[in-house]
């Protein structure tokens, strides 16, 4: 009985402290580990005083160059292995090994699987199949917007666990609208845990972590996101992921690097189409002619094509939701069914896109005293959302109810 | 031989007397003018010496010393031409001023045209509140000064005109009565009083804006009924849309829409509009002032000052509407400047030399894109910022400036069908008429436009009913509004109910008022 329980806490320590050196990856951590037998050994080896020696075999064991601040990291965690387990502990964050049974499945197939994930949140949503990824453009037009609120509702309320990159534009909108229904998501940064998000979504991120939501990232708590960390991340968002959804990609837009990834990983990716012509989907359109991924032709036909019909969408599946929050599987049909006469003409108006208060008010005739007073009450419900100069549906309002075709993209049909 | 002679000088907004004394005596012939002077008064004796000898008069070889009373007041420009000129005439005798006692006003010309001057207005108020009735004043300002009640105002053409009032009709000397003043001979020569004029046109509306119809402003329906709502209660208003969207358009219609000022209104914007050299027509006394300055206007042309604490334009605009068109393009101090003429309704202006204090009580109404480009948030038309930049746009407006503004509403691009066949909207004559009365309505209760209730006057004058108060409430937990926007949801409030005449503000008009602060910019930016 060598291998004692305690000795595997200590390795996996170490594995954790090892991993958190800048310069080492899911390439060299297993490979020093290897060649020393044991993470643990690689820190012992480091804190003995023969350094030429020590660095000599790490640099054999490497089989590559490594940087003089490399080896110094190994040296600096060597002496102080605690440092990165009490930051962790400071910013109230766990790390996974792909020991740990959370260690999210899909993302052992990717090869090499991240070392180590550090996050923050409920380590469930990481295990809480299926995962679907929902990226794309940091600076979406309204309607792609809402298309991907759309998307993403349908999904949430199937239990789906929302995966996306916490960035500005349409990875924001899949988190929040996940929330939002009450369902999980799961944010792979591109940074360290203290520096991840832009500052704008510093209240989503909260929302997530707080929520049955978690954020995470290969990095340790306090790397700073560099222009080389964000493409790398989108591995591991696909990778946790059983497909990649890109909704308004224009070309060199991150979400396609997604995709890609996703495709290498042998995960299925669907991306909206658009006009020809639209630079807001010209990157998606490039990515259908180019590469297997499906054309996202509606939100119906994404959940047939994901497998997930079947399932009533506004019945949520047992433990997909937050406990006690029944009111958020209401579907449109519901939602609209509880609005006055005005409230309902304008949120049946904005059912299938965004639209503007002036073309409400010519709409549904009415003054616009009356349209702004039904718009204020639809937002304080959280049902409308006003986004520049247009009123966007959300939560219910997202939700066809059953057996309606809603939610197709009508705004991407050719002109 | 002494001759005294009443004139006034402008302060601020307030005419002070001025006693002009100018003694001829026997010596070497030189002129000295004393009691604070500045550069255009000191050359008011080569006016004067020009004027007197080609009005036909003599300049007379002596020594003459001109005093301006009190003398701790600094006197400024040239509206004592005529009093110094005058005096000369009656000190050495050349008329006698048996004409009884006369005020006089205005700058001279070398021909001998009395020219007018900016702030005629205080100064004849303040010669008749200080017990002088009879004014010769020049005929370019007669109509202003006619507004003043109490008093006999003359205007006058050229000097002599004056001496003729001044000499009555037995005091002037047979001699200077047979010549012809040279500015008549030469049929008056053209242009000071044109020139004086030109410098005054198109300051009702600025450069380049014409007035516009509401029935020109095709769609935009949510915009139309939010300046309803602003002009109805004085409420400061912000407009953000994409270039095209019609903000300029529609700021053009407020002219037409403006309720006329009442008696004491007018009679501060006479006065402000006489001080700043522009010379208030009788005729258009109640027009609300429409001020639109290009945004590379400047502070002291904004706020007010320069050398002689000229009111800026902060106060032209007061009783009426300030458009800032371009509002991210103006200068961020400019902008921050107006923060204390919409919290207070005055400016301040404090130089080495001086401080004023000017009303400022004036009515906001802005104009923005939503980011450099434009196009930000716009359906169909890529935005080409980058994504940082389009939000830092819409921070280069303060956050204190933007927080007074009750109102916002962001515009979208009018489709081109509803440009092109839309139905036509109401005519400016029909929304005038319905905010017209709502602020008649608002001014009777409270005894000023609803936007400048104050904390415990709003709640008393909106008596809000059981729902609206729970729905007021709610709508405060949900969005963390503040104490100032709460009573600013209400003020508004208060204007929409008093539109369609409710008496108590009901939930209806409470969720309409929160929708005028339309934050669809932020939560762009935000998302």
């Amino acid at each position: 009985m060598t291998h004692s329980t305690a000795d595997a806490a200590a390795e996996r320590a170490a594995w954790i402290t090892l991993a958190s050196v800048d310069g080492l990856g899911e390439h060299l951590v297993p490979r020093l580990a290897a060649a020393f037998g044991g993470a643990t050994q690689v820190l012992s080896a480091a804190a003995r005083p023969d350094r030429g020696r020590v660095d000599g075999r790490i640099r054999a064991a490497a089989e590559c160059g490594l940087r003089p601040a490399t080896l110094e990291g190994i040296h600096a965690a060597a002496r102080d292995p605690e440092a990165v387990h009490r930051r962790l502990r400071e910013l109230g964050a766990w790390a996974l090994t792909p020991w740990d049974a959370a260690y999210p499945r899909a993302l052992r197939l990717v090869d090499p699987p991240p070392p180590v994930l550090f996050g923050v949140g409920d380590q469930v949503a990481l295990a809480t199949e299926p995962l679907v990824a929902v990226v794309g453009t940091r600076r979406p037009t309204p309607a792609g917007r809402a298309f991907a609120a759309r998307v993403t509702a349908a999904l949430a309320v199937r239990g789906v666990t929302i995966v996306s990159g916490l960035a500005m534009g349409i990875d924001g909108v899949a988190h929040a609208t996940s929330l939002d229904l009450g369902g999980r998501t799961v944010a792979v940064i591109g940074g360290g845990l203290a520096h991840g998000w832009p500052r704008a979504h510093a209240s989503l991120a909260r929302a997530i972590r707080d929520g049955s939501g978690a954020i995470i990232s290969e990095h340790p708590p306090d790397v700073m996101p560099t222009k080389g960390t964000f493409p790398r991340r989108n591995r591991i968002i696909s990778g946790l992921s059983r497909a990649t959804v890109v909704i308004e990609a224009p070309v060199g837009s991150g979400a396609l690097i997604t995709a890609r990834h996703a495709l290498e990983q042998g995960r299925q990716v669907f991306a909206s189409t658009g006009r020809p012509s639209d630079p807001a989907t010209a990157g998606c359109l490039a990515l259908l002619r180019e590469s297997p991924a499906r054309p996202l032709v509606g939100v119906e036909e994404l959940i047939i094509d994901l497998g997930l019909a079947g399932g009533s969408p506004g019945i949520v599946p047992d433990g997909a939701m937050g406990v006690g929050r029944p009111a958020r599987a209401m579907h449109a049909g519901d939602a609209l069914a509880v609005l006055g006469d005005v409230e309902r003409s304008v949120a049946t108006l904005l059912l299938h896109g965004p639209v503007s208060s002036d073309a409400l008010i010519s709409a549904t005739g009415q003054p616009p005293a009356v349209v702004a007073g039904a718009l204020t009450l639809l937002q304080l419900r959280g049902w409308v959302i006003p986004m520049g100069p247009l009123q966007v549906a959300a939560g219910p309002l997202l939700l066809p109810p059953p057996g309606d075709p809603g939610g197709r993209p009508t705004h991407l049909d050719p002109p | 031989m002494l001759a005294t002679l009443v004139t006034a000088v402008v302060n601020g907004l307030r005419g002070e007397l001025v006693r002009v004394e100018v003694d001829v005596a026997p010596g070497l012939p030189v002129c000295h003018i004393v009691g604070l002077p500045d550069a255009a008064l000191s050359e008011a004796r080569e006016r004067v010496r020009g004027a007197l000898r080609n009005s036909g008069f003599e300049y007379p070889l002596s020594r003459i010393t001109i005093n301006l009373a009190p003398a701790d007041l600094r006197k400024r420009g040239a509206a004592y031409d005529v009093a110094i000129a005058i005096g000369i005439l009656v000190a050495s005798g050349q008329i006698r001023a048996s004409g009884g006692p006369w005020a006089v006003l205005g700058e001279l010309s070398l021909g001998g045209q009395v020219l007018p001057v900016a702030g005629m207005l205080p100064m004849v108020s303040t010669l008749a509140a200080q017990g002088h009735r009879r004014v010769a004043v020049p005929a370019g300002n007669a109509p202003e000064a006619h507004m003043v009640a109490g008093v006999e105002v003359v205007g006058v053409e050229g000097l002599d005109d004056v001496a003729r009032l001044v000499a009555g009709p037995r005091g002037r000397t047979a001699d200077a009565a047979r010549r012809r003043p040279a500015h008549q001979v030469s049929g008056g020569a053209m242009g000071a009083d044109d020139a004086a004029r030109g410098r005054a046109s198109g300051t009702l509306w600025g450069p380049g804006l014409a007035a516009a119809d509401m029935a020109d402003v095709r769609g935009q329906p949510m915009a139309r009924w939010a300046l309803e709502v602003a002009l109805a209660g004085s409420h400061d208003l912000l407009l953000v849309g994409s270039p095209g969207a019609g903000k300029t358009l529609l700021a053009r219609t407020v002219p037409s829409l403006l309720p006329p000022l009442d008696d004491d209104e007018a009679q501060e914007v006479a006065v402000i509009r006489s001080v700043a050299g522009l010379r208030p027509d009788p005729a258009e006394r109640r027009v609300r002032p429409f001020r639109a300055p290009h945004h590379t206007t400047s502070y002291a042309a904004m706020v007010g000052g320069g050398p002689l604490l000229q009111p800026g334009l902060v106060t032209l605009a007061h009783r009426g509407v300030l458009f800032l068109d371009e509002l991210a393009e103006f200068d961020r101090n400019v902008l921050d400047a107006l923060r204390q003429p919409l919290e207070d309704g005055s400016v301040e202006i404090a130089r080495a030399h001086g401080h004023v204090r000017y009303p400022a009580r004036l009515q906001l109404i802005a104009a923005m894109n939503p980011c450099r480009c434009g196009w930000y948030g716009e359906q169909g038309v890529r935005c080409r910022c980058r994504l940082d930049e389009a939000a830092r746009y819409q921070l280069r407006v303060s956050g204190p400036l933007l927080d007074r503004i009750d109102l916002r509403v962001v515009m979208a691009r009018v489709p081109p069908e509803v440009l092109i066949e839309g139905p036509v909207g109401e005519s400016s004559s029909i929304v005038a008429e319905r905010i017209a009365s709502a602020r008649a309505v608002a001014v009777a209760r409270n005894g000023m436009p609803n936007a400048r209730l104050t904390a415990g006057g709003v709640m008393a004058a909106c008596q809000l009913d059981g729902a609206a108060g729970r729905l007021l409430a709610d709508l405060a937990a949900s969005t963390a509004m503040s104490a100032r926007g709460i009573h600013r949801t209400l003020r508004v409030a208060r204007t929409i109910a008093d539109l369609t005449g409710a008496e108590r503000v009901g939930a209806d008009a409470v969720s309409a008022a929160m929708a005028l602060r339309d934050d669809g910019m932020e939560r762009l930016a935000a998302a």
